[in-house]
């Protein structure tokens, strides 16, 4: 009898420390729980704030309104990111946990490391199809308004282009579509995935997903005015030591997401440096490597 | 070791953690903020000044990276003020909103044009003000706008659209003639200049006192520089300072005085 249980026992099968392709199972699991979430219904406030923007008519000249288009776009994207990577985020580990997944999952041959970095990776993915879609059509548009402009500029001379009306052009040129858009695009990716980050930190010591949001609001809006508020600080206490060993606290603990806004710069036109971009990315990797190797620390041996 | 790993209480070793990264990672981000900075990826930060006039919720969305969002919609509350000729509100929405955006010129022509020529505009009109109140008030504006397009310039060193309303607030308004070629002249080698900003050089100079032999020889240069300059009032206004200067025949330009619309030119 016990000579035939032997026989039948199979092996058991070496679990490999780390598998990309369990993370991508439950990346993608995260990305349908978001999808059915509706999240993506947000596409569609994105569109009627464009299309009313894009028909507002305040702006003195064909060129300030397509910068205000772009602005107002581009700033409508950046908050719908780090927005997004907050509350997606911090949603998550607790639904998992009510609605028991969590459980099912962690007994599964599933590292810790591996849900957590599958939540990121869910979250993140959905942030990058929805700025994606919001580019599209935010580049869709500004094209549209930059033709009917210089069509409009045309269309008000009579028989040849005058040097004014080619002027005119160039500064709506200036004004319009630029592929470097991409990019400005790109660097709120990059500050959502940030934030992302942090939230999961958070969501490992949070016992709420009320609590994880208002700590992470609140900690991107000391990360991003770490420069101003030290100004500010600085110069209202007449450069108190305590104030400046609390403001080197501050910018050593909270994340410096100040940096991570050079969208803003890309959208006025400033000129992409390539070697910042590269920088920048390679930073975020490390905010991203540091902050899920400190969620672990807490979230390894949580009990649940 | 391990036992004190174990030991430890998680968020100790957690700020310990972060603590470090922020370490290795402060003087990297500082570079990278001044970098950025003096690219123009990064705005600066607003001046102390716009942070004390600021709404709380403009501050907050100021603090939450949103200050293209918070100086759109200020942009929008100034159009509003314009609209209800709000001049000095609509000077307080511009302190703002410049100072969140400093690195946008269309803010600076829009601040200069508003004050410059709307509300100076609206100070020749209005009879319900007194008449030295207007007076008083339309060089306060006018003066204004001039220091605000400086500021502009300031900021954007190479702005060509600043300098065209600046110089239509000193042609227009403050009639100062010598101001406007010179900011005409300094347009001429910018990038986006009207071509037109040479010649406009050559004619301001020409009202300017004292300045005229100046002005027709930059008007005879840019005559002889090629056809394309040989426009109607290029030609005019040379003619014009040829007969003040009493140049002989031989030296003067071989076009007639062109037919222009309006009162006929001086002749001959």
């Amino acid at each position: 009898m016990s000579e035939s249980t032997t026989t039948l026992r199979a092996p058991a099968r070496e679990v490999p420390l780390f598998s990309i392709r369990r993370v991508w199972t439950l990346a993608i699991s995260t990305l349908t729980q978001l999808v059915r979430m509706k999240t993506f219904y947000f596409l569609f406030a994105f569109a009627v704030l464009l299309l009313a923007i894009g028909n507002f008519n305040f702006a003195s000249s064909p060129a300030q309104a397509l910068s205000t288009v772009k602005k107002v776009s581009f700033g409508a994207m950046d908050l719908f990111a780090w927005l997004f990577a907050i509350v997606a985020t911090a949603l998550l580990i607790p639904r998992d946990l009510e609605d028991r997944t969590l459980y099912t999952i962690l007994s599964k041959p599933v590292r810790r490391i591996e849900y957590l970095l599958g939540k990121l990776c869910g979250v993140l993915i959905v942030i990058g199809i929805s700025l994606s879609v919001m580019f599209v059509v935010c580049a869709g548009m500004i094209q549209w308004k930059e033709a009917g402009y210089i069509a409009e500029e045309i269309g008000t001379t009579e028989n040849q282009i005058t040097e004014e009306t080619r002027q005119a052009i160039l500064l709506i040129q200036k004004n319009g579509f630029h592929p470097e858009l991409a990019i400005a695009t790109l660097a709120s990716f990059m500050k959502a995935a940030v934030v992302a980050s942090v939230t999961i930190l958070l969501s490992t010591f949070a016992s709420s997903s009320l609590f994880t949001i208002i700590i992470s609001v609140l900690v991107f809006l000391v990360g991003h005015a770490h420069t101003m508020a030290t100004n500010f600080w600085l110069a209202e206490s007449d450069n108190s030591i305590v104030v400046q060993m609390l403001l080197k606290l501050f910018k050593i603990v909270i994340p410096n997401f100040q940096i991570f806004s050079f969208s803003e710069g890309i959208v006025q036109g400033a000129t992409v440096m390539p070697a910042a971009i590269w920088q920048m990315a390679g930073l975020t990797g490390a905010y991203l490597v540091v902050f899920m190797l400190l969620s672990l620390l807490t979230f390894v041996d949580k009990e649940f | 070791m391990k036992a004190l790993f174990q030991k430890t209480p998680r968020w100790i070793l957690v700020v310990l953690g972060l603590a470090i990264f922020g370490l290795a990672r402060a003087s990297f981000e500082d570079r990278m903020r001044e970098e950025m900075v003096a690219s123009s990826l990064l705005l600066p930060p607003p001046a102390r000044d716009a942070i004390q006039q600021m709404s709380q919720s403009a501050l907050m969305g100021t603090l939450g990276g949103l200050r293209t969002l918070v100086s759109s919609y200020l942009v929008l509350e100034a159009f509003g003020h314009f609209s209800n000729k709000e001049w000095e509100d609509l000077r307080r929405s511009y302190a703002i909103i410049t100072s969140l955006e400093p690195r946008d010129e269309n803010h600076w022509r829009d601040v200069v044009w508003h004050l410059g020529i709307n509300a100076t505009a609206n100070m020749e009109i209005d009879e319900s003000i007194p008449e030295f109140e207007r007076k008083r008030r339309f060089n306060e504006y006018a003066l204004l706008a001039v220091d605000l397009a400086e500021q502009g310039i300031e900021q954007n060193p190479e702005s060509s659209i600043i300098r065209q309303q600046l110089a239509e607030v000193y042609r227009e308004k403050l009639k100062d003639y010598c101001a406007t070629a010179r900011v005409y002249k300094e347009l001429v080698d910018l990038p986006g200049a009207p071509q037109y900003s040479d010649r406009f050089v050559g004619y301001f100079l020409a009202k300017c006192p004292g300045r005229e032999r100046e002005a027709y020889d930059h008007l005879r240069r840019l005559y002889y520089e090629g056809e394309y300059n040989h426009t109607a009032s290029l030609i005019v206004e040379i003619k014009n300072l040829e007969e003040k200067f009493d140049i002989l025949p031989a030296l003067r330009i071989p076009d007639p005085y062109p037919d222009l619309p309006g009162p006929a030119p001086r002749q001959p």
